[in-house]
């Protein structure tokens, strides 16, 4: 989906200091970053502030990138774990709302919010995408940022083993059980897909 | 992965059909398997609702509004980037040409200007000689050798501009 090579190129200016080629990473990979962090997250502010933190992050640890991966996958790794961290730090925001933790923070005993179920219409298609977004948000972190990196960014299983350095099994897996659940919650707040 | 051995052509299951449900979608389940499933969602409504509706929810994540990036994004960031740093660190960095194209490949004495000169000086002169007093082409040959140490050290020369240029447009 990103091109590797014209990448590794823009990467190589960077790494002479060249500020034109800062640039060009930033309006290659921004919007993708910041709609990452932003469903992550579902908060604007949130998302430019984690964002933008990943993009200087990633520019000051440029000698640490090993050029023989792809750089988006690097990327994408620094922003996913960077938000998941993020969203542990304020864990406890989400502890009312979403039920209870797992002591390692990963693994949520799902308990669905008590919404009145809607009314059986037909949601419009924007209503709809709302209704995906919330629930993509109320996904345990580590699901909600596979699903978006499969089906948002849409990265093959293989780069998402490489973005994530799991192995590809366990990246099928977790993508499957992340389906499941999204379609599970969906299902339970009465959504119509 | 359970009755996975039922495979042969036999009708699935809709426990089976449903396991199967996200890599059909995928694209990565294996043909003959693919064709089972298809069959099945074609006589079972059940498994064909939890399809489309499967099918509709992957449709609606690959096609999530894109959010507009706040305005000023790159600002702070451009701002933090350390580039006399790394415009520092670019000499220690850069690539180097290949061996045989560094001078100290070639031994000290043959790069060394009193045998290159001499070396051609050698050449010239025989060579003239050899015109001016009609001797046997040979002779100029074997004085052409004294151009030996000069050509190489300026063929080295060449290579290493020509590599260093590459490694320039490249980025
Ligand atoms: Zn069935």
């Amino acid at each position: 989906m990103f091109d590797r090579h014209q990448d590794l190129k823009t990467i190589k200016r960077c790494k002479r200091g060249e500020e034109a080629a800062f640039a060009e990473i930033l309006t290659r990979y921004r919007g993708a970053i910041y709609n990452l962090c932003y469903r992550m997250t579902r908060n604007g502010e949130d998302a430019r502030d984690l964002a933008q933190e990943v993009f200087i992050k990633v520019f000051s640890l440029l000698d640490r990138f090993d050029e023989s991966y792809a750089f988006s996958s690097w990327l994408f790794r620094i922003a996913t774990n960077h938000c998941i961290d993020h969203l542990r730090r304020n864990r406890l925001k989400f502890l009312s709302l979403d039920g209870a933790v797992g002591k390692d923070g990963e693994e949520y005993e799902l308990q669905f919010p008590g919404k009145e179920p809607e009314p059986d219409t037909v949601l419009q298609r924007k209503e709809a995408m709302e209704k995906v977004e919330e629930v993509i948000a109320d996904l345990p972190p580590h699901y909600r940022a596979i699903i978006l990196l499969r089906h948002d960014q849409q990265l093959s299983y293989d780069e998402i083993a490489e973005t994530l350095q799991m192995p590809l099994g366990t990246v099928k897996a977790r993508i499957h059980r992340a389906r499941n659940l999204l379609q599970q919650m969906l299902k339970n707040r009465s959504y119509d897909l | 992965m359970k009755d996975r051995k039922n495979t042969e052509g036999q009708p699935l299951s809709c426990p089976e059909c449903l396991e199967g449900l996200q890599e059909y979608l995928d694209g990565t389940l294996e043909k003959q398997r693919s064709l089972l499933l298809f069959l099945h969602l074609r006589d079972c409504t059940e498994c064909r609702r939890e399809h489309d509706q499967l099918k509709n929810l992957y449709g609606m994540l690959q096609t999530l509004p894109d959010h507009p990036v706040p305005e000023h994004f790159d600002e702070p960031i451009l701002a933090s980037i350390p580039y006399e740093a790394y415009r520092a660190m670019e000499p220690i960095r850069r690539e180097r040409v290949p061996v045989y194209l560094e001078e100290e490949f070639l031994p000290a004495w043959i790069r060394s200007s009193v045998v290159r000169w001499s070396g051609i000086v050698a050449a010239v002169g025989t060579v003239a000689t050899t015109w001016a007093l009609q001797l046997p082409p040979t002779v100029a040959i074997v004085g052409a050798v004294g151009l030996v140490p000069a050509v190489l050290v300026a063929l080295q020369g060449v290579g290493r501009r020509m590599v260093l240029a590459e490694q320039r447009t490249e980025s």
